[in-house]
C-alpha cells in the first residue's frame, strides 16, 4: 500500500509548520520531509520541534546536500535527531540546487562521486565506525563520534537525471524523484530498477517516491492558481530535454526564466501554461489527484510525497487529502 | 483584554468554527514576527493533544489572532454573528 508524505520549506516559522506536521499525522501522512536551503530557516531546528510535537511520523531531511554540509555534521545531526524520535528518523540526500550552491561559492562538482561518498561516510560514522575515507571530494582521517549512536538510518537519495536515479537504485534504502507526470516517473522508475539490479537488490527492499508539486481544491480554479509560481520555478529550471518531452514551447520558458531573474513576478506568472502545470504538478480536485496518483503508483512507487504548495490554503488542503485522498489508497 | 471572559460569551454551537477561523487568521499571518514563541508552543502543544476547541485552546488561539491580525479577528467574529464580541475586541486591539 502506497504511503503518503508531507514536504515543507521551512520559509515558514517553525510554528507554523509544526502545526501542519501535527494535522498532517493525525490525517494519515506516514513520512514528513523538510528541505534544506541556507536561505530558509535551519532544517534540523524545524524537524526538532517536529520531532517534540509528533509520535509516529518519520522525519528527516528532504534533501539535504554534501556541499553545504559536510556529511559527519549531517549524521551528527541525524544521529541526535534520533535520540529525541528514536526510529523515526531518516536522511534525505541529494546534489543540492546549483543556482543556490553558486550564491555562496560553492561548486557543485562531481556530483555523483559527492553523493555516493557522502552516503558512505554517513553510514559508517553513524554505525559508530572510527572513518578513514579517501574519495574523490571527501576526505576523512578517523572521524568517529564521541558518542554511540541510537541505530542505522535509512538514506534516501534526491535524484533527477538518469545516472543519480541509478546511484539512488544502487546505494539508497529510498528515493525521492523529483517528478509529478507518470511518463517522468516511469522513466525515472526504470532507471532507478537498472540500479537495484546492479547492486544485486529487489525493487521492493527500495522505497521509491513521487516528491511532487502538489495542491488540492475543490475548486480546480484555486488549485491551480496556487500551483502557477512553484511551477514557473520548476520550468525555469527544467532542461530542454525535458520541457520537449511535455510538448512545452523552450521559448515559452525561457521567457518565464527571464522574467524570474529580473524578479518580474507578474510576468513569469501569466506565462505558466496550461502543460506546464500538467507536466510539472499534481493538481486540482481531490478527485483529480485521485486520478494522477492513480496514474503514478503504476509506475512502481511506493510513496507519494505531497510537495509546495500543497493547496492554496494548507490547512484545508491536509484536511481534504486526509479525509478524500489517503483513505481512498488505503481502502 | 480578558480572553476567557470573551470566550465564555461564545456560544457552544459557534467554537468548532470559531476555532477553524481563528487557526487560519493565524496561519495565513504574514506578521510572524509578532507571534511570542511562548504562546506558539502552548498552542502547539494544545493542538497535539487535540483540545484547541477546549476554552485553552480558543483563549490561545484568540490572544494570537488579535496580535497577530485584530481587524480580520474581529471580522470573524462578525461574521460568526458575534457583532458585540467583535466590537470589543476592536476597542481592546494594539493600535499598529
Amino acid at each position: 500500500m502506497v504511503r503518503f508524505g508531507i514536504e515543507f520549506v521551512p520559509r515558514e516559522p517553525y510554528w507554523k509548520i509544526v502545526f501542519y506536521v501535527i494535522q498532517a499525522e493525525r490525517g494519515g501522512f506516514s513520512n514528513l520531509w523538510v528541505t534544506d536551503h541556507f536561505n530558509n530557516r535551519n532544517v534540523y531546528v524545524t524537524l526538532t520541534a517536529a520531532a517534540i510535537h509528533t509520535s509516529k511520523i518519520t522525519l528527516g531531511p528532504g534533501v539535504t546536500n554534501p556541499y553545504m554540509v559536510n556529511p559527519v555534521f549531517t549524521a551528527q545531526a541525524i544521529a541526535t535527531l534520533n535520540e529525541l524520535a528514536p526510529g523515526r528518523c531518516v536522511l534525505g540526500l541529494g546534489a543540492g540546487d546549483k543556482t543556490t550552491l553558486e550564491t555562496v561559492g560553492v561548486q557543485m562538482e562531481k556530483p555523483l562521486a559527492a553523493v555516493h561518498e557522502a552516503v558512505d561516510i554517513f553510514r559508517k560514522i553513524i554505525s559508530g565506525e572510527s572513518v578513514a575515507y579517501r574519495g574523490e571530494v571527501f576526505k576523512t582521517a578517523g572521524a568517529r563520534f564521541l558518542f554511540k549512536p541510537r541505530a542505522n538510518i535509512a538514506v534516501y537519495v534526491g535524484a533527477q537525471g538518469p545516472k543519480m536515479l541509478e546511484l539512488a537504485g544502487r546505494i539508497g534504502d529510498g528515493v525521492l524523484i523529483n517528478a509529478c507526470h507518470p511518463k517522468d516517473v516511469e522513466y525515472a522508475v526504470n532507471c532507478v530498477k537498472e540500479g537495484v539490479r546492479q547492486a544485486g537488490k529487489k525493487l521492493d527492499e527500495v522505497d521509491v517516491a513521487a516528491y511532487t508539486s502538489f495542491s488540492v481544491h475543490e475548486d480546480l480554479k484555486k488549485a491551480t492558481k496556487a500551483a502557477v509560481p512553484v511551477v514557473s520555478f520548476i520550468v525555469a529550471g527544467s532542461p530542454s530535454v525535458l520541457l520537449e518531452r511535455h510538448g512545452i514551447d523552450v521559448k515559452k520558458a525561457e521567457e518565464i526564466r527571464e522574467a524570474l531573474k529580473a524578479n518580474d513576478w507578474g510576468r513569469a506568472f501569466s506565462g505558466v501554461v496550461p502543460e506546464m502545470i500538467e507536466a510539472f504538478s499534481v493538481c486540482g480536485t481531490p478527485d483529480t489527484c485521485i486520478e494522477r496518483i492513480s496514474q503514478l503508483l503504476k509506475s512502481g512507487i511506493t510513496q507519494f510525497v505531497v510537495g509546495s504548495p500543497i493547496g492554496p490554503n494548507v490547512r484545508e488542503a491536509i484536511n481534504l487529502i486526509s479525509a478524500k485522498i489517503i483513505p481512498h489508497f488505503q481502502s | 483584554m480578558d480572553y476567557g471572559k470573551l470566550v465564555d460569551l461564545v456560544s457552544s454551537d459557534k467554537r468548532g468554527a470559531l476555532s477553524s477561523k481563528l487557526a487560519d487568521v493565524v496561519l495565513l499571518s504574514k506578521n510572524d514576527e509578532k507571534m511570542p514563541s511562548e504562546l506558539a508552543n502552548t498552542i502547539l502543544r494544545l493542538w497535539q493533544l487535540g483540545t484547541m476547541g477546549s476554552e485553552s485552546g480558543l483563549i490561545a488561539l484568540l490572544e494570537a489572532a488579535v496580535l497577530l491580525e485584530p481587524v480580520k479577528t474581529a471580522d470573524v467574529f462578525t461574521e460568526l454573528g458575534l457583532s458585540e464580541l467583535a466590537v470589543q475586541i476592536k476597542e481592546a486591539s494594539p493600535k499598529t
